[in-house]
């Protein structure tokens, strides 16, 4: 399969209010097919960076482009392709599981055959469909969970945006989560995700970028980022040497 | 296919309908709760609407029913500017679901256009309420032509959304000027305190114009201030003549202005509504903090603390929790420099009442301001989904309360005895009149402590998507807030009487005996609610 820039920030830069940078010159590139760890510190700058790369946070400077197009200029049409998960995700508690997922499904213009499709083929997965009638404030954090990784995927995106994704999550989830990863990865879909999970990054992603204090202090093909070291390793060594 | 707009307006709609959760809810309880809020709900709309008609019975009366279409298309547009006013930060800017919305293919302007027109649907039903029952009190009067009323019915829905813009357009300028700044919440509260006191003083000015007309009676001169202000603000001037004159440029007119100030509106909010909400939804932390010698203080302290600080981190709370005690700061410091004698000539249309015959009230007009809001009506709600962290504290339920009362106190009573000390002044009160009507004054704060805490306890609700569904619209707060306010009108009259009859000393002895009792039966519930809590 040809490999194709589906995500690249070049010289993204986030200044708050008051002069703190949260990030400071970032440029990586995602290609199709690759899954891509983002690791760094609490506060080190992934959140941010990853909520301006889905089209939620405004930037100071830089350009972010998905499959070719300015999140700046075009943004609609960037997250048309795009699926975000986030860590904590606010959804709307008083619909049931199913209402909320049919408002994600008429947003993104789903069919109703397409979409019962993907509701059942992912929620079976979940193992969540039972719950799918009820409303998500009687859910807990893993089933919203379950739900936000639902509605990110019944619209087939190109790029799936996911920050600690893996919080929450029972074991076998975990699990099924890894290998939807997976499976989407083969059909060319690109993702990029942040964890603090180092074992779990080292094993599921063939591309890695270490963040510290909002700067890329190292990124790149995950056995040239580690060589014979762990990630575990390589992180601790790269946080060291950099303060 | 339906447009995005549609789905995301409907799917708004149907996230903060009662009858959604009533659908789905298994709770039992829950549905008894939301039964008991859609009747109160209706006896509500009840009175609003009796009130209305009433009040065009009032004009109708006197003669005054031609009054009536430029009165509702006042009142309604007054009631949808201030609405949207205190909601815009929370509703429209800086929501909770802002990150899931905005990574949703959804242009900023769909977002932020949809988010207004669901301020609009769910205050439509109190325009409504006010207008079609105006319309009836018209109707029974002015015996209009057939077609006025579907004429009415339809401005009705196009009269707010002027005002509404207005007032989103104010917040907008308050949410892009705070956005650039490190402390938004401060930054915003104070703008918004800023501009409802501009539009107090302004309100005053324009009063003062009208005045000047010299119109006589005082009715008329109610009359007359009204078609001054509907000629004065064209888009009731236009409801006035489409619905009465039927006057079809009038009604064009009305409908145009409103589409089009709504598309130009959200054009420009929609340009700059990322930045806006970047600004106001992440902050920075400091680069260094140093670790000082830390103090340990008192659980009930502690509480205290932890809900200035919850306060302080909301505009919305804040603006709405500190507005009275601001209002009394300024009334308390502005007395000492002008002649209250003056002052009550103009504020009672030159009705014979002197500052003396004003001292035994002093501590109740004060609390007219302070006891609008009580924080312990709003405190046990306002926790949410962080409740887990004060029900896991190894603190009995009675001092968390507690905690939540001093919190009030401390915010109240201050301003209350500044205030007082200073009217006193103004007043020329005695030293032992000055003393009683501050002891007056901390009770009435006691009382509005124990009071507010007890509605917060009894009434708290934990499943809010936005806080100010608990700082504004909470059965909580209503139920606190008006016959607070009633019973605080009708005292302050009741001591005047009183006042003039028998020695000011013993009336305010009296009453403060009353609020003593009352304060400890409050306090005593709220305490016996408290354990009742989980």
């Amino acid at each position: 399969m040809e490999k194709k820039a589906v995500l690249e920030i070049k010289g993204y830069t986030k200044v708050y209010p008051g002069g703190k940078k949260a990030a400071d010159n970032v440029n990586l590139t995602v290609e199709s097919g690759d899954i891509y760890g983002f690791i760094g510190h609490n506060g080190a700058g992934k959140s941010t960076t990853i909520r301006a790369v889905v089209g939620v946070l405004d930037f100071t400077e830089g350009e972010i482009l998905i499959d070719g197009k300015s999140v700046k200029k075009d943004p609609v049409a960037c997250k048309e392709i795009t699926a975000y998960i986030p860590d904590n995700p606010d959804l709307y508690e008083n619909l049931t599981g199913i209402q909320y997922l049919d408002f994600v499904a008429d947003v993104f213009r789903i069919g109703a055959k397409e979409r019962e499709d993907a509701i059942r083929k992912y929620a079976d997965m979940l193992e969540i469909t039972d719950a799918l009638g009820n409303l998500i404030s009687s859910y807990s954090h893993g089933m919203k969970q379950k739900l936000a990784i639902i509605s990110a995927l019944i619209h087939d995106p190109k790029l799936i945006v996911m920050d600690e994704p893996f919080v929450g999550l029972d074991p076998k989830a975990s699990f099924t989560l890894k290998q939807i990863m997976h499976d989407l990865c083969k059909e060319g879909v690109a993702i990029f995700f942040s964890t603090h999970v180092l074992e779990v990054a080292e094993k599921l992603c063939n591309k890695v970028a270490i963040i510290k204090q909002g700067r890329i202090i190292d990124a790149g093909d995950m056995e040239t980022v580690i060589g014979n070291h762990s990630l575990e390793e390589v992180f601790l060594e790269v946080q060291d040497e950099e303060s | 296919m339906k447009s995005r707009s549609i789905v995301l307006l409907s799917t708004l709609l149907r996230s903060t309908s009662q009858w959604n959760i009533y659908k789905h809810c298994k709770d039992k309880r829950k549905k008894g709760r939301i039964i008991g809020n859609t009747v109160g709900y209706a006896i509500l709309f009840l009175l609003i609407m009796a009130y209305c008609v009433f009040t065009c019975v009032g004009y109708g009366k006197l003669g005054l029913a031609d009054s009536i279409p430029g009165t509702c298309a006042l009142l309604v547009s007054a009631l949808a500017f201030f609405f949207t006013l205190m909601k815009t930060n929370g509703y429209l800017f800086g929501f909770r679901e802002y990150d899931m919305l905005m990574s949703l293919p959804f242009s900023p302007k769909t977002v932020a256009g949809c988010k207004f027109l669901y301020m609009y649907v769910k205050s439509l039903g109190w325009f409504l309420a006010v207008s079609l029952s105006m319309m009836i009190g018209y109707g029974i009067y002015a015996g209009p032509s057939v077609i006025a009323y579907p004429v009415w019915i339809l401005l009705t829905f196009f009269l707010p959304i002027v005002p509404m813009l207005a007032a989103a357009f104010v917040g907008f300028l308050i949410a892009k000027v705070s956005a650039g700044f490190r402390k938004t919440n401060i930054v915003q509260t104070v703008l918004i305190f800023v501009f409802i006191l501009l539009m107090f003083a302004s309100r005053f000015l324009i009063e003062d114009v009208v005045r000047n007309q010299k119109v006589d009676q005082m009715v008329s001169k109610m009359s007359g201030a009204m078609d001054h202000a509907t000629h004065a603000y064209p888009p009731a001037q236009w409801f006035a003549d489409g619905v009465s004159v039927l006057r079809l440029s009038d009604v064009l007119l009305l409908v145009g202005l409103s589409i089009l100030l709504f598309e130009v509106m959200f054009l420009l909010v929609g340009r700059s509504y990322r930045k806006i909400n970047s600004g106001l939804l992440t902050h920075g932390g400091s680069k260094k903090f140093n670790m000082n010698e830390r103090r340990k203080r008192p659980v009930v302290q502690t509480i205290a603390a932890k809900e200035w600080r919850r306060m302080t981190g909301s505009a919305t709370y804040m603006t709405n929790a500190l507005f009275g005690e601001l209002l009394v700061l300024i009334l308390g410091g502005a007395s000492l420099f002008v002649d209250l004698d003056a002052v009550l000539k103009k504020i009672l249309h030159d009705a014979p009442v002197t500052k003396e015959m004003l001292i035994p009230a002093i501590p109740f007009i004060v609390y007219f301001f302070i006891g609008m809001v009580a924080t312990t009506a709003i405190t046990p709600s306002i926790e949410g989904k962080q409740y887990w962290i004060v029900q896991s504290l190894p603190i009995p339920k009675k001092t968390l309360y507690q905690g939540k009362m001093l919190f009030n106190m401390y915010l109240t009573v201050p301003c209350t005895v500044f205030s007082t000390i200073c009217l006193c002044i103004s007043a020329r009160a005695s030293v032992l009149t000055t003393v009683l009507s501050v002891l007056l004054g901390i009770f009435l704060c006691a009382f509005s402590t124990c009071a507010g805490c007890a509605s917060g306890i009894k009434h708290m609700r934990l499943d809010w998507e936005n806080e100010i569904e608990v700082v504004k619209q909470s059965a909580a707060v209503s139920l606190y807030l008006l016959p607070n306010m009633f019973a605080t009108m009708i005292l302050t009259v009741l001591v005047v009487v009183i006042g003039m009859k028998v020695d000011v000393v013993f009336v305010l002895l009296g009453m403060m005996l009353v609020e003593i009792l009352l304060a400890v039966v409050f306090y005593r519930k709220a305490m016996k609610l408290a354990q009742r809590t989980i």
